[in-house]
């Protein structure tokens, strides 16, 4: 049980989601009924030049809501007051949602943080010179221009070899929670 | 295009959405909504007999019903001639949102909910892509608050 004694300026409360795919949009577009085909259809989605599906900007901003209704117990502990977000960047298929917020301010039994959702991108595997293994943002070419730029694009060792991803917020925003006690 | 977006920055505030979306909460669509975050617990997927409740993110599902509802019906009077805020979909982006839910009630299987929006303001920023802000009102059929959310449109130059 999560009480507002135990909240202190500063926490973060934290969530990983890895498991976006095709299947996965297909089901969201059908139960949330935004059935736009950019979302479901990679033809479609390449025709509007967008590479390839993106996911919903709401199915993302969703995993914002779940985080803070699985934080407060799914309502036993407290209540969601308010939950806001920018939509900035697309969310593609092999992508793992980082979800974070940051505990800014308490007032009462009320919680304010600030909200950010980072996603990973995996681009490709490299054994030295040798690509042994392309993730679909490397196959699609999703890494634009101006994400290198911006330095977005990073790679770091993996036990298969050097692993290149693209680590950029597509959603910063806000929320506040009531505490029960 | 300037002159477009000084006119929709002075109309659309003033413009009336007509009418109001009926949305009736289903206990499959709330369950399949719920799975597709990978919720379990009985709360939202539970039997249809007990009753669910819809798991906070479902105001999505909720919204984008209702946007699609009541925002093709939009026309907007321009130098005499009725027009369409929007000139070419494609160039809609969905820029934020934000829920409230403030004093609000739960939303249960079964609920049949109506919502209303309204433009609350716009502006345009250096690139002249005309922003749009949207709120929009659920309430039950007991009359109670269940959300309320703001959203954000950004239109870019042409779309307008």
């Amino acid at each position: 049980m999560v009480k507002i004694a135990d909240i202190q300026i500063g926490q973060v409360i934290r969530a990983e989601f890895d498991q976006i795919n095709r299947d996965l949009l297909k089901r969201y577009a059908k139960a949330s009924g935004d059935t736009n085909p950019i979302h479901t259809n990679d033809a479609i989605a390449e025709r509007a030049g967008l590479k390839g599906v993106i996911a919903h900007g709401l199915f993302s901003f969703g995993f914002l809501t779940k985080m803070f209704d699985e934080f407060i117990g799914l309502g036993k502990d407290g209540k969601i007051i308010e939950i806001g977000g920018e939509m900035r960047g697309m969310v593609r298929c092999g992508d793992t949602l980082i979800t974070e917020g940051k505990v800014t301010k308490i007032e009462g039994k009320r919680v304010y943080l600030d909200v950010t959702q980072t996603t990973i991108t995996p681009v490709e595997i490299k054994k030295g010179d040798e690509v042994i293994k392309q993730f679909e943002a490397g196959e699609r070419g999703y890494i634009s221009e101006k994400d290198i730029a911006r330095g977005f694009v990073k790679t770091k060792e993996v036990p298969e070899g050097v692993l290149t991803y693209r680590e950029r917020i597509n959603l910063p925003g806000h929320a506040i929670i009531e505490l029960n006690e | 295009m300037k002159k477009n977006a000084e006119f929709l920055i002075k109309t659309l505030p003033t413009v009336e959405i007509p009418g109001s979306a009926k949305v009736k909460c289903r206990y499959k669509k709330m369950v399949e909504f719920a799975k597709s975050f990978g919720y379990t617990d009985e709360k939202y997927i539970g039997s249809e007999e007990k009753g669910i409740f819809a798991c906070p993110g479902f105001a999505n599902a909720i919204s984008v019903k209702a946007f699609y509802t009541l925002i093709p019906g939009v026309k907007i009077e321009q130098d005499g001639q009725m027009r369409d805020l929007l000139l070419n979909p494609n160039k809609l982006l969905h820029a934020s949102q934000a829920y409230n839910w403030e004093n609000c009630v739960p939303i249960k299987n079964g609920d049949s909910l109506i919502a209303k929006a309204a433009y609350e303001k716009a502006w345009v920023n250096e690139s002249m892509v005309l922003f749009t802000q949207m709120a929009l009102t659920v309430k039950n059929q007991n009359d109670e608050l269940v959300f309320s959310v703001k959203t954000l449109g950004a239109i870019r130059p042409g779309g307008y």
